[in-house]
């Protein structure tokens, strides 16, 4: 009995789809400033992409550096910014830094130390992706497979 | 009667939110399940378990409404959960609850929450299901702040433990304060943190020597200016009985700890550094000064269970497998044992991360240019006079006392022409056993290359390869390591894996002599399909027992034979 009902509750969840908006959550970026999700990045019908990786996953940073190659490309094409949300804790937050720099990547990339935006946004899968307009959250993906950043980029054509 | 309440939390959640769907409230959550069939392996001598179907799953629920929050977590782990995880997970339940109301300046949360000061180093409460950890705090807490620059905490409670909560009564207080912000100099960033952490349990004890109080207070600051950045965190936490057999506390071991960490950076385009140092003595802080028993012989502290603060080996967070077998852990406890003639109290170490990109067109970099990491970790005991009984030390500082580990690796990545994408890594490892887990005599010397690479077979299919080699002399030798995986319309993925141990010798010192004592392959094969936020994957295969470490935090696992299912799936409305 119990296992129905529980099935039968995933079932339902499963079946959900809109749009929500972005939780008010502040997070610092790598050089101390601090972000409003709200509120700085709400440019109207301008889309923010941001992408959840950390350090230590290879599929987050390689999706990252195919993006980062044709970042200018995209941007002529859509009006739209990239934000790196890591979720690397203390063992490896002190990476984030030299890594985004060193791979010369052109991101704004915020910190989620604790996991706060990660567990308020019910990720589970790394990477995790999710395309805002408005402050309403339009698409997400999780995963990364070489090709996926070209279905991101068709996708943002449509939103 | 968990279940009852679970179930009717969830009717008022999902009936909560159709009445208020005219009113804009939003509902986002997860569910993920993981489970594994467990099978007989005769060559390995491993028997079925009893209960050879097993599954942990969580749902996460979080509704909001305006300023108010509310979230859910039910966990089941039926009929048992994954062997050798905590025991007190067990059956179905509410892992955690909560509700939040947060304005501007004020953030108030009843029920569990999580929380972290500074790095962790005095305080965190996190979640990390792989380890089967949940240590969020069951009680309230209150966010201020006054102005964007300026941030106080404030919070009281009990830790989670299973699913119920343990003994200690937990208070915590936090400033960070933004100084830079505060005096409006935008050319340099520069922070300020105070923190207290209070855990008071009651004692059994006649006359303790110990107050039933302990305390622990870190101060950090942190400062940037261009490419340079810096921080430094300095915890003490007060006198208090020390485990002294790493079960049971001695009235008269009773120390104080204290740890430092210092961070140094530089960065710029193309260019990034890190150093970070860091010493630990008697770091372990508990929400209960003795672990619990758990099972025949196991505690509390083996799963992880009850920690108040996050001490992570701070090394690098290795992904090639092979560079996965000797694992460092982060030396928290004290342990003085006659029986083996070791004496430790923590550890001092630093680690060195250096990330350099040269350029397209350069003679390295060639056309699409070339990224180069190199990352070198080396952790010591603290040196001093230990007297092992009845039980004594005093460290000198720093203290470079006998050597734990190093790891010394570098890695350069490049991608050639427009469909091939790879690495190339080489590793070198020190791993002594005995000083680390306190367990066989065995000093291990790694040596490791690793390549992997992918290539795009069009815009949607592509494959991935990896080998890579282990030399050794000491332990079980060589290994021999290889995976291959195809990735069809980016949401199919199979693969098939294999680690070959070739160098096994039963002649050699080995750290372990019972488990696969055999030239053993661990293999796997296995499949995913992902669409959107939607997961599932199936695997079968052999899993190494040891050590599994995420996050720089490590368990136990048995060795095991199986497969292995997994769902997962992100989700709001």
């Amino acid at each position: 009995m119990n296992k129905i009902i529980y099935l039968t509750f995933v079932f339902t969840i499963f079946s959900f789809r809109t749009q929500p908006d972005l939780p008010d959550l502040s997070l610092k970026s790598i050089d101390g400033k601090t972000y409003n999700l709200k509120k700085d990045f709400s440019e109207k019908n301008k889309l923010y992409v941001f992408s959840f990786w950390a350090t230590w996953c290879v599929p987050c940073i390689r999706e990252l550096a195919e993006i980062s190659e044709v970042y200018d490309d995209w941007k002529n094409e859509i009006n739209f910014e990239m934000i790196a949300v890591s979720v690397d804790d203390s063992r490896t937050k002190q990476k984030v830094s030299p890594l985004v720099n060193g791979k010369g990547w052109p991101y704004t990339v915020l910190l989620d130390t604790n996991n706060d935006l990660k567990r308020r946004l019910g990720i589970i899968d790394m990477p995790y992706i999710i395309v805002v307009k408005n402050n309403k959250i339009v698409y997400s993906h999780s995963g990364y497979s070489p090709g996926d950043e070209i279905e991101l980029f068709e996708k943002m054509k449509t939103l | 009667m968990r279940c009852t309440i679970l179930f009717l939390l969830l009717v008022i959640f999902t009936n909560t939110y159709s009445q208020e769907e005219k009113a804009k409230g939003s509902l986002t959550g997860s569910f993920e399940s993981n489970s594994q069939y467990y099978l007989k392996d005769n060559k390995r001598s491993i028997e079925q378990p009893d209960k050879p179907f097993r599954s942990n799953s969580y749902l996460s629920l979080v509704y909001n409404y305006k300023s108010w929050t509310a979230g859910l977590q039910g966990e089941a782990y039926l009929p048992e959960a994954l062997m050798n995880l905590n025991p007190k997970l067990k059956g179905i339940g509410v892992g955690t609850a909560y509700i939040n109301y947060k304005s501007k300046k004020v953030d108030v949360t009843v029920g569990h929450f999580y929380e972290q000061f500074g790095s962790g180093l005095l305080f965190r409460t996190w979640e990390d299901r792989s380890l089967g950890i949940n240590n969020a705090i069951l009680g309230s807490r209150i966010i201020f702040s006054p102005t964007s620059a300026v941030q106080f905490t404030a919070l009281g409670g009990r830790q989670r433990s299973g699913f119920s909560i343990s003994d200690g009564l937990i208070i915590g207080f936090d400033a960070d304060i933004n100084i830079s912000e505060l005096l409006q100099k935008s050319k340099s960033e520069f922070s300020l943190g105070l923190s207290y952490l209070g855990r008071h349990e009651k004692t059994t004890l006649a006359s303790p020597n110990f107050k039933e109080m302990t305390n622990g207070f870190s101060g950090r600051l942190d400062f940037s200016k261009n490419s340079f950045s810096s921080s430094v965190e300095y915890v003490h936490k007060s006198k208090d009985a020390i485990l002294y057999d790493m079960m049971h506390i001695n009235n008269n071991f009773v120390k104080p700890g204290n740890a430092v960490l210092i961070n140094l950076g530089y960065t710029k385009k193309g260019t990034g550094f890190n150093l970070v140092l860091r010493r630990i003595e008697n770091m372990s802080f508990l929400s209960e000064r003795e672990p619990e028993v758990v099972g025949l012989t196991q505690s509390s502290l083996t799963f992880n269970d009850k920690l108040l603060n996050y001490i992570p080996s701070l090394t690098k967070q290795q992904h090639f497998s092979l560079a996965n077998i000797y694992v460092y852990q982060a030396q928290k406890l004290v342990n003085l044992d006659p029986g083996t003639n070791i004496g430790k109290a923590g550890e001092v170490g630093g680690m060195i991360d250096f990330f350099y990109d040269f350029k397209k067109g350069s003679q390295l970099g060639g056309k699409n240019g070339t990224k180069l990491e190199i990352t070198l970790s080396n952790y010591n005991n603290l040196s001093g006079d230990y007297t092992l009984y009845p039980p004594d030390y005093k460290t000198n500082f720093p203290g470079i006392g006998q050597k734990l580990y190093s790891d010394y690796s570098i890695e350069i990545s490049k991608k050639i022409k427009s469909k091939w994408r790879g690495s190339l890594s080489f590793i070198n490892q020190y791993y002594n056993n005995k000083w680390i887990t306190g367990a066989a005599n065995v000093t291990v010397k790694t040596n490791i290359l690793a390549t992997e690479w992918d290539y795009k077979v069009n815009k949607k299919t592509s494959l991935k390869w990896s080998a890579e080699h282990l030399w050794s002399g000491d332990d079980r030798g060589n290994w021999l390591s290889g995976l291959f995986e195809i990735n069809l319309d980016t949401k199919l993925s199979f693969f098939a894996s294999d680690m070959f141990n070739y160098g096994y010798d039963e002649t050699n010192n080995l750290i372990d002599h019972s488990t696969d004592p055999f030239a053993i392959h661990f293999y796997n094969f296995g499949g995913s399909y992902k669409a959107g936020t939607f997961r599932l994957s199936a695997n079968y295969g052999r899993q190494r027992g040891g050590l599994v470490c995420t996050g720089g935090i490590c368990r136990f696992v048995v060795p095991s034979t199986g497969f292995g299912f997994s769902v997962s799936k992100s989700f709001r409305k």
